[in-house]
């Protein structure tokens, strides 16, 4: 009896292995011929030779949508540079690090890639891991250009070597003052979700915003995975701001804004470019018609965008997410500070990088500050209009 | 709004709120009274409550809406379904487990916890779903109290399911009989009582509370996500605790005593809605420390 059952149930379980291996085998041939339709994968040999940059982008971990998103836009001004003829007859080819959203992880990834002898780097994602990288290629002398991270941290923690090409807090902040300085906002409440990011954005508007004479009626925090705002609602429903402006992330910002419609207030709600993404609109529903957002410059809503959409449409089988323009441009300005420096020496591409002049990218002309900031805000104001993202009139 | 009227929209808002603390706890207290398991599980059914829910209404809603009718439809089919899969957990996971040390079955439960949630994140992508449903949120005043439609039906709908349960426990067989499996499960079981049947009622209806406190969540909030039993779970049981861990009538009114030390707590000045979860279990810790035994028991009372 016993052998008996016995033999059944390893048979089963023979089976059950044959079919976890052909599952693992189905899988495996996706993820193949993912990697066969690599585009920079072109033999062509009428280069003079070859000019290594590096990659710096979380590949894994929770934030590894929007970095392979920035890793596929770097790929494509790659491909189609190397299709142009190259940089100054120099084939350029990359390598990825992967910083996983995480310090510890960045760190130990942008030592990999100075020690790949890479002569520049374009990445830069999460800011809390590009931070403790700013010394690494500081030190290694190794010009970076970054495309997304954004933090005012960064600045004072820069040696230099460094280049912003997004906008920071500092400019989203002024953003949002003057968008509630035209909705003809008198008072606000401000309201953040904890993190260092959103908290950061906060000050900077709470400091803007009563340096332009005007008032915080309310500044709160909540938790981040925090569902129930009704003791927020309430003390907003008491002190009546005329504005409203959420710093955190969509999640938590839907369930806000829902709520305080419900709860009955009527006045403008802002949130931060931590909220730019569709979900917010899909997740509150009604209540977000009519919320503004400081954004980042999305390709849906740039004109010159158009063709590096079809471009990466056409590579990759994805649309282009929210940052992926912004790495398009740090790859192009990366090349075309090397063609303006005439070397692919790092300190003449640093100078080079430094004297950019109205490079004009995607998202609007480059120029930096004396902090290696860009000059120009790139942040643009949208707003929900029939369930969709636009840009504000 | 003056402070008569911020306290009395805040004293809506904890009862709502521990309402919902208040039907988790149940389930959370009667599992502990009975077979002495801190079921950590417990928050995930709320969840699983929530998404089978959605899965109804997503279904249902092209041929009868998802107006209250339907809602009410989903609410008994969500808490027949996650009742019964309450009662498949106990059978597969936790019976086994019975004769064996206190730390092992609660060290099942954890497990069984987690294989929930992450096969709720596999299936759900990880992401905030919209709980939509078609009813009017226009809001209406009660003197000076701002209510919804909404708000109302769930406020009712909760005390209705925690009265039907307190007369179930109080006036029917099956409830004498869980108090008494409570008291001594071997003399039960010598005395006749289907102790194992009793045992797998008291999951089926305490996952079928969880199960509507989740729904009810969806509604009010409008969102849900495979993470959001796991708060939840902690502060069930931090009303199961204040009222005192193994007593129904405990769970009810500590949850709705936690509900409302929150909504107070955080309109104290220089406590703004950050501390609120700190406020809630600063109160844990008061209470483990000075009456460990909860607001209704006593070091000798019936646990049920």
């Amino acid at each position: 009896m016993c052998k008996i059952d016995e033999e059944v149930f390893m048979s089963m379980k023979k089976h059950w292995i044959l079919m976890l291996v052909a599952a693992m085998l189905v899988f495996g041939a996706f993820g193949c011929a993912e990697e066969a339709a690599d585009p920079v994968d072109d033999p062509v040999d009428e280069f003079e030779g070859e000019v290594l940059i590096g990659i710096m982008v979380p590949t894994t971990g929770s934030e590894a949508a929007d970095g392979t998103d920035m890793e596929n836009a770097a790929l494509l001004a790659v491909q189609e540079i190397n299709d142009a003829g190259g940089v100054m007859g120099h084939r350029l080819v990359t390598t990825t690090g992967d910083d996983g959203c995480d310090p510890s992880m960045a760190t130990a990834a942008a030592s990999q890639l100075v020690s790949e002898e890479v002569v520049a780097l374009v990445g830069g994602y999460c800011s809390g891991a590009t931070l403790p990288t700013l010394a690494i290629y500081g030190e290694a002398g190794i010009p970076f250009v970054i495309a997304a991270s954004n933090a005012t941290s960064l600045i004072d923690e820069n040696p230099g070597w460094g280049f912003m090409i997004n906008s920071t807090g500092l400019d989203q902040a002024a953003t949002a003052v003057s968008q509630f300085e035209a909705l003809g906002v008198e008072t606000i409440a401000v309201i953040d979700s904890g993190d260092a990011y959103s908290a950061d954005l906060k000050e900077q508007t709470i400091i803007q915003w009563e340096g332009a004479g005007y008032e915080v009626l309310v500044d709160d925090t909540v938790q981040r995975g925090e569902v129930d705002f009704s003791a927020f609602v309430t003390s907003i429903m008491a002190n009546q701001p005329d504005g409203i402006y959420w710093t955190g992330y969509q999640a938590e910002g839907a369930l806000l804004i829902r709520q305080l419609r419900e709860g009955g207030y009527e006045g403008e709600i802002i949130v931060g470019d931590g909220s730019s993404a569709q979900e917010l609109i899909d997740l509150a529903g009604d209540a977000a018609e009519g919320v503004y957002c400081t954004g980042p410059p999305l390709t849906d809503f740039l004109p010159a965008a158009q063709s590096f959409i079809e471009g990466y449409e056409a590579n990759f089988p994805r649309e282009p997410g929210a940052y992926a323009a912004l790495m398009y441009d740090a790859t192009n300005l990366l090349v075309d500070a090397m063609e303006r420096a005439g070397s692919f020496d790092s300190a003449a591409i640093r100078d080079a990088l430094e004297a950019t002049d109205g490079f004009e990218g995607l998202a609007g002309p480059v120029m930096f500050t004396e902090d290696n900031t860009l000059a120009r805000s790139n942040f643009v104001v949208l707003e929900a209009r029939d369930g969709r993202w636009a840009l504000a009139e | 709004m003056a402070l008569h009227e911020i306290l009395l929209q805040q004293l809506f808002n904890g009862l709502l709120i521990g309402s919902f603390y208040g039907l988790v706890a149940i389930g959370y207290s009667m599992v502990y009274g009975i077979i002495k398991l801190l079921n950590f599980a417990h928050g995930d059914i709320y969840m699983i409550g929530a998404f089978s829910g959605l899965i109804f209404l997503s279904i249902a809603s092209p041929y009868i809406g998802a107006g209250w009718p339907s809602l009410i439809l989903g609410l008994l089919i969500t808490m027949l379904l996650v009742g019964l899969l309450g009662v498949l957990i106990q059978r597969v996971a936790y019976r086994p487990m019975l004769k064996a040390p206190r730390l092992s079955i609660l060290i099942t439960a954890l497990a069984v916890s987690m294989i929930l949630y992450n096969t709720v994140m596999l299936l759900s992508a990880g992401r905030y779903r919209a709980f939509n449903v078609d009813i009017s949120s226009e809001s209406f005043y009660l003197g000076a109290l701002r209510l919804t439609e909404t708000r109302v039906i769930l406020i009712v709908a909760a005390f209705t399911l925690m009265f039907i349960m307190h007369m179930f426990i109080t006036k029917t067989m099956y409830g004498k009989a869980m108090r008494a499996i409570a008291l001594d499960r071997d003399t039960c079981q010598l005395m006749g009582i289907d102790v194992f049947k009793i045992i797998a009622l008291t999951f089926f209806v305490g996952s079928a509370l969880a199960a509507a406190a989740g729904i009810m969540a969806g509604v009010y909030y409008g969102t849900i996500h495979f993470f959001m039993g796991f708060l939840i779970g902690l502060k069930a049981f931090t009303a199961a605790v204040i009222g005192g861990i193994g007593i129904i009538p405990g769970a009810m009114l500590g949850g709705l005593l936690l509900g409302l030390l929150e909504a107070f707590g955080t309109q104290i000045p220089f406590i703004g809605t950050e501390w609120k979860d700190v406020f809630s279990f600063a109160f844990l810790i008061l209470f483990l420390i000075f009456k460990p035994n909860g607001l209704l028991g006593r070091s000798e009372s019936e646990r049920m």
